[in-house]
C-alpha cells in the first residue's frame, strides 16, 4: 500500500497545506480536464453559444440572408406583436398543441408503465417493444408514414370513414399530436423506474387498512410518483413547444390545412428560410425560449403544492 | 507505474480528440477527382427534364473528360428553399438554375457570376436580344434565360372531350371559363378544375385581362382589397358549386404535377405553365391538350411569355470557366438542344430553335404549337417581380385556404393578405 503522487482527497489534510509538491499535481489534473473537456467546450461555444449570440444579434435586423443584416431596432418584435395575424395564430395553434399531446403523452406512459411494473415473464421484451417508437418515430421516414395513414383513403380514413385528417382543419393538429404521443417511451422508462422505487411496504399497509386498487393508486402511487411525474410533465412540456419534425412532415411542410398546423417553430421556420426574413425569424426564437422560460417557472412554483418528496414527508 | 500509465493514456486521449477535430474540419467540397474539375449543378423541374438533361450532361463529360458534373434536382418549392439557403452560406452551386422571381435577389447579393467575364466560354449571339436583356440587372448580364414559358389551361382530352362541353378556345372570357366548369362537373361528375383561387398566377393573369398588374412599376402593390376580394369571391363560388376542387385536395398542391387534383385524376383540368404540363402526360391515360387562358371581358389577354429557367454561375466558384462553358453548352449545342428539346420551353437560341422546332415530337409538339398559336396575340410580360414576390406567392396559397375552408370571408382574407404584402414590400 505505498501512495501515488496522486493525492486523493482524504490525503490532503494530512500532508503540508500549501505546499509545491501539491500544487504542481494539481494543476496538471485541471489542465487534464480542460484537454477532456474540450471537445464538449469546443462545440458548445462554437455550435450553441456563439449561434445563440449572433441569432440576438440578428434579431434586431432586418437580414435576407443575401445582403448584410441591417439594424432596425425592434422592429422585428413591434411587427411579430401588432402586424401579424399569423404569428398569433401559430401560438395558439401551439398552446393547443401542448394542451393536447403532453396530457395524452404521459397519460399513456403512466399507463403502459403501471402494466409493464407487474409483467414477470417476457420484461425486456414488452419494455423494448413499447420504447422502439421513440426510437423510430424521430425519423422522417416514420413522419411521412403517418401523413399517408392519416390521408384521404389512408388506414384511419378505411377504418373509420372520417376522411384523411391532414386535410381537415379540426383533425389535423390531433393527427400531429398522436405521433407525439406515440413515442412515450422516454416518460414511460422514467416512470417504471420511479414506480420501482416505491417501497413494497405501503402497498401492504394500504392493503391492510382495506385499501382498494384505485384506492392504493391515488394515496400511494400518485404521490410517491409525484416528483417524477413533474420531472415528466416539466420536460415534456418543453418538448412540446419546440416541435417541429411532425408537423412539418405531417404538413408536406406547410402548416396546413388552414394554418391548423402551423405551430411557432414551424412559422419560425417559414419566415427564416422561406420568406428568408432570419431577423423575424431570430426574434421569433428568442420570444419562444423566454416564454418556455415562463412556463417552466409557472410549472415549479405550482409543483410546491403537489410534488411530494419523501425526504421531506415529516413535515 | 500507475501514473505513467495515466500520462500516457491522458497523451493519446487528447491525440485521439484532435483528429476527430481535424476529421470534422477537413472533407472539403473541392475533392480532385484523379485531376478533374468537379462541377456542381443544380435545377427544378419533374423526372422526365432531369432524364433529359442527365443525357445532355453525359454529352458534355464525353466532350470534356477532364471535368465531372454532379447534378441534383428537386420541385420547386423544395428547390428555392435549398438553393437559398446554400447561397446565404457561400456554397451556392458553380451552375443553378433560377426563376425570373429570383435573379433580382441573387444578383444584388453578390451570388451571381458576370457573366461578361466568361464572353469566350459562354457565347450569347444567337440568342434574341429583348430575350438575353431579361437576365440582366442593372446592366451587368447575371443568367441567360433557356427558353420562354406562358401559362395554360392542361386538360385531360379524353374526358373533356367525352363530356361535350366546347373546348377552349383562344379569346375566351373567364366567364366562359367558369361556364364551362360548371358543365364539366356536371357531365363528368367531378370538379372541371383545380381552384384556381390559390394560384398567385392564375390571379396575375386574370388581373393583367382587366389591364391591372400584380406590382408597380417602382415594386409597390399593383391591386387593391376589391380587386383581390372580387377574385376569392368568384373562385370560392365556384369551389361551393363544385365546379372547382374542394379545399381538401386544394391544400395538397405543392407544386408538383403529381399532387394535383387533375394529375390524381380527381378534375379534369388545371392551370400551370406549358413545359411542366408535360409531367400530366405521363399520369394520364389518354394525355393532356393545352388550350390557352381565359381572357378579360373585353378580350384583353392576360397570360404573357415569361422567360424562364435561367441559368447563372456562382461568383465563388473556383472554375467559373468550366461552369461557363457547361451553361454555353447546354444553351447553345445543337446536339443538346436535339435532347433537351423544349423541355425548359423553346430554346432561346435561334439556331438551335430552327433545327430543333420541326423535330420536336411528343409534348414538345404540343408546347411548340401551343406556343406557335398564342404568338403576336400576347401583350408585353410584367417587369421581374420585386424579390419580395418569393415569400407572397406562398402566402397567396395560405390565405386562400383560409377563405377555401371556410374560416374567412373573401374580403378579410384579402385585408389579410395585403397587409402582410405592403409589410413584406417595405422591408
Amino acid at each position: 500500500m505505498t501512495t501515488t503522487d496522486v493525492p486523493a482527497a482524504p490525503d490532503r489534510r494530512a500532508r503540508t497545506p500549501g505546499g509545491a509538491t501539491e500544487r504542481r499535481p494539481r494543476r496538471r489534473r485541471e489542465g487534464a480536464a480542460w484537454v477532456f473537456l474540450s471537445p464538449w467546450v469546443l462545440g458548445a461555444t462554437v455550435l450553441t453559444l456563439l449561434p445563440m449570440a449572433v441569432s440576438l444579434y440578428l434579431s434586431f435586423t432586418d437580414y435576407n440572408l443575401f445582403d448584410p443584416p441591417r439594424w432596425v431596432g425592434l422592429r422585428n418584435y413591434t411587427q411579430m406583436f401588432t402586424e401579424d395575424p399569423r404569428y398569433w395564430r401559430s401560438v395558439r395553434t401551439t398552446l393547443l398543441y401542448v394542451a393536447l399531446a403532453v396530457p395524452l403523452q404521459l397519460a399513456l406512459a403512466l399507463l403502459v408503465a403501471l402494466a409493464l411494473k407487474s409483467v414477470k415473464r417476457g420484461k425486456g421484451f414488452y419494455r423494448s417493444a413499447f420504447y422502439a417508437p421513440s426510437l423510430l418515430g424521430a425519423s422522417m421516414s416514420i413522419a411521412l408514414v403517418w401523413r399517408a395513414v392519416f390521408n384521404d383513403g389512408g388506414t384511419v380514413d378505411n377504418l373509420l370513414g372520417t376522411g384523411g385528417w391532414v386535410n381537415r382543419p379540426g383533425w389535423s393538429l390531433l393527427a400531429v399530436a398522436l405521433l407525439t404521443v406515440w413515442q412515450f417511451g422516454a416518460p414511460m422508462v422514467i416512470f417504471l423506474a420511479g414506480l420501482q422505487q416505491i417501497p413494497p411496504e405501503l402497498y401492504e399497509a394500504a392493503a391492510v387498512d382495506g385499501a382498494g386498487k384505485w384506492r392504493q393508486f391515488v394515496s400511494v402511487t400518485l404521490p410517491m410518483l409525484s416528483p417524477v411525474l413533474f420531472f415528466n410533465l416539466v420536460l415534456q412540456t418543453i418538448q412540446a413547444f419546440q416541435v417541429f419534425t411532425p408537423a412539418f412532415a405531417v404538413s408536406a411542410g406547410k402548416g396546413g390545412p388552414a394554418d391548423s398546423t402551423l405551430v411557432y417553430t414551424l412559422y419560425l421556420y417559414d419566415r427564416g428560410f422561406v420568406a428568408s426574413h432570419m431577423g423575424y425569424a431570430s426574434a421569433m426564437a428568442w420570444v419562444l425560449l423566454l416564454a418556455i422560460g415562463a412556463v417552466t417557472a409557472v410549472l415549479f412554483r405550482t409543483s410546491r403544492s403537489w410534488v411530494f418528496y419523501a425526504s421531506e414527508g415529516d413535515r | 507505474m500507475p501514473g505513467h500509465r495515466t500520462k500516457t493514456f491522458r497523451t493519446s486521449a487528447a491525440a485521439l480528440a484532435l483528429c476527430a477535430l481535424l476529421a470534422g474540419c477537413s472533407g472539403s467540397a473541392e475533392s480532385a477527382d484523379g485531376g478533374k474539375v468537379v462541377l456542381r449543378y443544380t435545377w427544378w423541374g419533374n423526372p422526365d427534364r432531369a432524364e433529359r438533361t442527365e443525357r445532355a450532361v453525359a454529352l458534355f463529360e464525353e466532350r470534356h473528360p477532364d471535368i465531372e458534373v454532379r447534378t441534383s434536382f428537386s420541385g420547386y418549392d423544395a428547390y428555392k428553399q435549398k438553393l437559398a439557403t446554400q447561397a446565404a452560406g457561400g456554397d451556392a452551386p458553380d451552375v443553378m438554375q433560377l426563376d425570373y422571381r429570383q435573379i433580382d435577389q441573387y444578383a444584388s447579393g453578390g451570388v451571381l457570376l458576370d457573366l461578361a467575364q466568361q464572353r469566350d466560354a459562354l457565347r450569347t449571339s444567337a440568342i434574341d436580344p429583348g430575350l438575353l436583356a431579361t437576365g440582366r440587372v442593372d446592366g451587368t448580364q447575371y443568367a441567360v434565360p433557356q427558353g420562354r414559358g406562358t401559362e395554360t389551361v392542361v386538360y385531360d382530352v379524353a374526358a373533356w372531350k367525352a363530356s361535350g362541353v366546347p373546348l377552349p378556345r383562344e379569346g375566351w372570357s373567364w366567364d366562359e371559363w367558369a361556364d364551362a366548369m360548371r358543365a364539366l362537373a356536371r357531365k363528368t361528375g367531378r370538379p372541371g378544375s383545380v381552384d384556381p383561387g390559390q394560384s398567385e398566377d392564375a390571379f396575375e393573369v386574370w388581373l393583367r385581362g382587366q389591364g391591372k398588374s400584380l406590382y408597380t412599376g417602382d415594386g409597390g402593390l399593383g391591386f387593391t382589397v376589391d380587386d383581390l376580394t372580387r377574385w376569392w369571391t368568384f373562385t370560392d363560388v365556384l369551389r361551393r358549386e363544385g365546379a372547382v376542387s374542394p379545399a381538401e385536395q386544394t391544400t395538397q398542391l405543392d407544386g408538383s404535377v403529381e399532387n394535383t387534383p387533375l394529375g390524381r385524376g380527381t378534375a379534369v383540368s388545371d392551370f400551370n405553365w406549358d413545359a411542366p404540363a408535360s409531367g400530366y402526360a405521363a399520369l394520364i391515360e389518354g394525355g393532356v391538350a393545352l388550350g390557352p387562358m381565359p381572357s378579360g371581358a373585353d378580350g384583353t389577354p392576360g397570360q404573357y411569355f415569361k422567360p424562364s429557367m435561367f441559368l447563372g454561375v456562382s461568383a465563388d466558384s473556383p472554375h467559373a470557366d468550366a461552369a461557363a462553358r457547361l451553361v454555353d453548352f447546354m444553351i447553345n449545342d445543337a446536339l443538346a438542344g436535339d435532347i433537351l428539346g423544349a423541355t425548359r420551353g423553346i430554346p432561346v437560341n435561334e439556331t438551335v430553335r430552327k433545327r430543333t422546332e420541326p423535330l420536336l415530337t411528343g409534348f414538345d409538339r404540343t408546347i411548340a404549337d401551343f406556343q406557335d398559336s398564342l404568338e403576336g396575340a400576347l401583350e408585353d410580360p410584367p417587369q421581374a417581380p420585386p424579390s419580395g414576390d418569393n415569400a407572397l406567392q406562398t402566402t397567396f396559397a395560405r390565405d386562400y385556404d383560409q377563405v377555401s375552408y371556410e374560416r374567412m370571408s373573401p374580403r378579410e382574407a384579402a385585408e389579410d393578405y395585403v397587409t402582410e404584402a405592403k409589410a413584406e414590400l417595405r422591408s
